[in-house]
């Protein structure tokens, strides 16, 4: 279904209904790297939350909060912690990442988590890790331009 | 990436260092309808390779969520 409306500052709507509920949670894919600086475009917010049913029930109370329909078989999912939960139906699309390509384990991705841009990010080199590891043509074609940003990044005064 | 795209792109990273974060947002969020994947409420996957095996099996090839050509393999294992 075509969106009638659309904001870009989803993020921070994001980032304000989880610190609300307080979801344990980081930014992750393209949307992270673009919060960090990459000079991409992405429609979607993409976040990497803990894998677990308080957790998850704090994500369920964000989202309603959010205007997205939480019912059903949608909020068993996001409780079980599905490796991939991907909501269309509320402001703008999120997608619940629980178990991210090329990353063992959450609590090493929080350890390295970036809050430079106010948000929680996961650090540069896990989001690139975890579009290598996803292996897809978008991840051939964005890696070398992540590359490139991440060099610039690291390097920012 | 040829040397004078690089070099560009480049300029547009130190130039997007340089917003705010709420700048970045704007330039990088928007909207464009994708065929299939935006056809849906929600869908949920218990692994990454089942979702990616539903790309492959349900997006159109120009979305980029299909199989890897020679060379795009070429570039992940050297990036």
């Amino acid at each position: 279904m075509r969106r009638e409306t659309f904001s870009p500052l989803q993020a921070q709507q994001v980032a304000d209904a989880f610190a609300k509920h307080g979801v344990d949670y980081m930014f992750i894919g393209k949307s992270g790297a673009i919060l960090l600086g990459y000079p991409g475009t992405t429609q979607d917010v993409v976040v990497f939350p803990r894998k677990d049913v308080e957790n998850g029930k704090r994500i369920v109370a964000a989202l309603l909060d959010l205007g997205f329909s939480i019912r059903g078989d949608l909020e068993a999912d996001i409780l079980r912690g599905k490796d991939f939960v991907q909501i269309k139906n509320g402001p703008f699309d999120v997608d619940l990442v629980f178990a991210p390509d090329g990353i063992e384990h959450y609590d090493q991705a929080k350890a390295r988590i970036d809050l430079s841009s106010g948000f929680p990010v996961a650090n540069i080199a896990d989001i690139i890790e975890s579009k290598r590891a996803a292996g897809r043509p978008r991840d051939a074609i964005e890696l070398p331009q992540l590359r490139a940003f991440q060099k610039d990044y690291e390097q920012r005064d | 990436m040829r040397d004078e795209w690089l070099e560009d792109f480049k300029e547009q990273c130190k130039r997007n260092l340089r917003r705010s974060v709420e700048d970045r947002m704007r330039y990088g969020f928007n909207y464009v309808y994708k065929p299939v994947l935006d056809d849906a409420d929600w869908r949920s996957f218990d692994s990454m390779e089942e979702y990616r095996r539903w790309c492959r099996e349900n997006l159109p090839e120009y979305l980029g969520y299909g199989e890897l050509s020679d060379l795009q393999r070429q570039v992940l294992n050297e990036t």
